[in-house]
């Protein structure tokens, strides 16, 4: 029977349980999404940084992976003395520059160009043909179609130019052996990758010897923290990252989006709670005339009491459910605004749904709202019945 | 006279009016027996509602003591007055207080709903009581689509959920017109000639000469207590 | 950390050059004519107004503004709801005044006025509240962050337009939804209003 009536008095004001369902889905929504954010960058990158199996990143002292043009150098001896360990089963050396590609006219396109040991790299994913060798390269489809250029083809690039002289530095012709797909680079982001020589004797006596990063790949159960120490003592002219210091790092970088949904994501539960409140204590008021009755006829006070939080959980239920369905598409939405920050990794989202994540966020929400209705309905269902009837003759 | 299903001792109850305090009930004893028909009348404000509520232990004595079946009611806990009204008393007012969302049926069902009866025999029950108030065809209907007779037999019914021992009614032809009226309260004698103990509180002439006996009050007391003229006669 | 041009180019062996002129022009067409002449002029120069520098390395800022907007908007609309819901609430309540007022020869659009001029002035009301509280929530923003990032820059920004967009759309939105539950009573019976029908 407490179903019945509660279904009754929900349809009985249709409109204003509609409102009240749309308010608490829009709240659970925003609510949604302010967790997918909270924890969706951490996450995203920490799942890029472990895709290609690498524990461990090396950078030139004090600074973050291609953080600064900052280079490390003599990398052949570098590279030998971590394989000294035991522990390290792999190193791939990196080394980012640009590249020219010379067009008639005088102009250029210019792309980032990636120093690699195509033996062990993790920086892209072969798409199409094979791994360059010696006077080859691999590109992505960006640089492709802004050099009209497939794999197979041959092109020029150059090192460097020389704005007052017009003129462009150390060019040579390489061939295109493969499509990739870069995993750490914009979607639209033009990019080569070269043997590291290749790109060492492009970039002059600058660049001999020198790579911008090492990342490291451990033997299965090393301990990663020690085998960083190791690196340090070993290497002191370095900076040995694990992936979760990256990500601490990068976190902290990106704290505004995390305050962001904590604050918005208080202010949607506060809300939503609010409307219930609100909801259930409008309607109690109305129906105080009505409690007493059925208290006079020997309906308990936990019976309407249950009647009355039922009615706000329906509420909330319902407006908890459709809040997870907008919350996907809005955290979508909001997610293609945020991919599209400069020079973001295309593998990135910012808004990652985790199922108990959302689940306890919007359980919350739905107790909360569900406890904000439970002082109007005890209110209700505890009124002095003699009172009210008489006050409701009158 | 049988023992006595209700019995107050010196009652009183005042309760306040913004600033002004009145004293509603004033010293009232009397008894009811099992089977009795009493009409409470007098002039408006006289304290007969609450009276009524105070026999139906919807209301607390501030002094004094009301017995329902030997049971002191204002010594009674809220769950344990709220169980007294759902098994023991049937409720009847003035302006029905049906639920507008349920049927006829499903209303009469509601106390009987609160006391644990199931379903089938519920619903059974339900539609025994609409056939006795003459409205078998209109379980279906809700009480909007009722005329107001039709919903005061409907709160009788319901009254009658739970086999009270004794119906309370304040008002109930207050808002019917005459011959509606009238109706009630062949229904009233029809329910106290089956064995229904009956209190009610009434300006309704038919209604009050209907009943065995009348309380006549005001200003919170009782002034008069007198056994209808016909019973007089058939106790002498 | 600051040093004089000469001293940093013997530092670092980089002999005589720079990264960038910084140029000041008189503005207006000078500006104009001065981007001309150095294209023109120099070998390997490119002339860069500073507006479109600003806005070129301010493609940051302009996804983060995209996706404050963005978050504004959704909270626009939940807004819009709660008031909905809040005014319909509140209005209903007074079902049996707005009866016992139609029965007594008020016409509805008397009511109906009343009801808008009241959601009006609470929705005035509550803008101007919601604009302080704004102003102030910018303050704190602005202190906070231009600590954590040791920036003079200001990260949050009550203009003149915000406000006027802040008191125009509640305005609308309050009287709408104050209309709609408005409506809605009026064109209810009385009776059914008493619940009588």
């Amino acid at each position: 029977m407490i179903g019945r009536l509660v279904v009754a008095s929900l349809t009985g004001h249709r409109a204003r349980t509609l409102l009240a369902v749309a308010g608490v889905a829009v709240s659970a929504a925003l609510l949604l999404d302010m967790v997918m954010l909270s924890s969706g960058m951490r996450e995203s990158f920490r799942s890029l940084l472990t895709s290609r199996g690498f524990d461990l990143r090396v950078a030139p002292k004090g600074t973050l992976p291609f953080d600064t043009e900052a280079t490390i150098a003599d990398a052949t001896a570098a590279m030998a003395a971590l394989r000294e360990s035991p522990d390290i089963v792999a190193v791939a050396p990196v080394l980012g520059g640009t590249i020219h590609l010379p067009r008639a006219g005088g102009a250029a396109v210019s792309s980032v160009a990636l120093g690699v040991d195509p033996r062990v790299q993790g920086d892209y994913v072969l798409l199409g043909g094979r791994e360059p060798r010696d006077d080859e390269m691999v590109a992505n489809d960006a640089l492709l179609a802004a050099a009209a250029r497939q794999v197979g083809d041959t092109l020029t690039i150059a090192g460097g130019y020389d704005p007052q002289l017009r003129r462009f530095l150390a060019p040579r012709v390489v061939r295109i052996s493969g499509r990739v797909r870069f995993v750490y680079l914009a979607r639209d982001q033009r990019a080569a990758a070269m043997p590291l020589a290749a790109l060492q004797a492009l970039g002059g006596p600058t660049r001999r010897d020198r790579v911008s990063l090492m990342m490291i790949r451990a033997r299965p159960g090393a301990d990663i923290e020690q085998v960083r120490a190791w690196i340090a003592r070993r290497l002191p002219k370095v900076t040995a990252i694990s992936t979760a210091t990256a990500i601490a790092q990068v976190e902290e970088r990106l704290s505004y989006f995390r305050q962001l949904a904590f604050i918005l994501g208080s202010v949607s539960l506060a809300v939503g709670v609010l409307l219930v409140g609100t909801l259930v204590t409008v309607s109690v008021n109305e129906r105080i005339g009505e409690f007493a009755v059925l208290r006079a006829i020997g309906i308990a006070r936990r019976t309407i009491t249950a009647q009355i939080m039922i009615e706000g959980a329906a509420l909330m239920f319902a407006g908890a459910f459709l809040g997870l369905a907008l919350g996907l598409v809005t955290a979508r939405y909001l997610n293609t605004i945020l991919a599209s920050f400069p020079g973001l990794p295309q593998s990135i989202d910012f808004f990652l749904f985790q199922p108990r994540a959302a689940w306890t966020a919007l359980g919350l929400l739905a107790a909360a709202g569900v406890a904000a209705g439970a002082w109007p309905a005890w209110r209700g269902a505890s009124l002095p019945i003699a009172r009210v009837l008489r006050e409701e003759a009158a | 006279m049988s023992e006595p299903v209700l019995r107050l001792d010196s009652v009183e109850r005042s309760y306040h009016m913004g600033s002004e305090e009145v004293r509603a009930v004033r010293g009232v004893s009397l008894e009811i027996g099992a089977g009795e028909y009493v009409a409470i009348v007098g002039p408006s404000g006289c304290g007969k509602s609450t009276l009524l509520n105070l026999l139906g232990a919807i209301d607390r004595p501030d002094r004094g003591h009301v017995y329902l079946d030997g049971r002191d009611v204002g010594a009674l806990g809220d769950g344990e007055a709220t169980a007294l009204r759902l098994r023991r008393i049937g409720f009847v007012f003035q302006r029905f207080h049906l639920l507008a969302a349920l049927s006829a049926r499903e209303n009469v069902e509601l106390p009987m709903s609160e006391a644990g009866v199931g379903r089938t025999e519920r619903a059974a029950r339900a539609r025994e009581l609409l056939a006795y108030v003459g409205l078998a065809a209109r379980e279906k209907h809700r009480p909007p689509q009722l005329s107001g007779g039709e919903q005061q037999r409907v709160a009788i019914a319901r009254a009658l959920a739970n086999r009270p021992a004794l119906v309370l009614a304040d008002e109930p032809t207050g808002e019917l017109d005459a011959r509606t009226g009238s109706e009630i309260a062949a229904l009233f004698r029809r329910l106290n000639d089956d064995g229904t103990t009956l209190v009610v509180v009434t300006h309704d002439e038919d209604l009050a000469s209907a009943a065995k006996r009348t309380i006549h009050m005001r200003d919170g007391l009782v002034v008069r207590d007198e056994l209808a003229a016909s019973v007089a006669a058939a106790q002498r | 950390m600051r040093l004089h041009l000469d001293e940093l180019q013997s530092l670092t062996s980089y002999g005589d050059r720079v990264h960038r002129f910084a140029v000041q022009t008189r503005g207006g067409p000078h500006l104009d004519r001065a981007v001309a002449a150095i294209d023109a002029a120099a070998f390997g120069f490119v002339a860069h107004r500073s507006k479109d520098v600003a806005v070129e390395t301010s493609a940051t800022f302009a996804v983060v503004s995209r996706f404050h907007r963005a978050i504004g908007v959704i909270t626009v609309v939940a807004s819009a709801i709660f008031l909905l819901c809040i005014l319909l609430l509140k209005v209903d309540e007074r079902r049996r005044d707005v009866a016992a007022l139609r029965l007594s020869g008020i016409s509805r659009v008397t009511i109906v006025k009343s009801i808008v001029i009241e959601a009006s002035v609470l929705t005035v009301f509550g803008t101007l509240f919601g604009i302080a509280l704004g102003w102030i929530a910018t303050v704190i923003v602005n202190v906070h962050y231009q600590g954590v990032y040791r920036t003079p820059l200001r990260f949050a920004l009550v203009t003149p337009q915000t406000i006027v967009f802040a008191l125009v759309l509640s305005i609308v939105l309050g009287i709408l939804a104050g209309a709609l539950a408005a409506l809605r009573l009026a064109r209810a019976h009385p009776l059914a209003l008493l619940g009588r029908r």
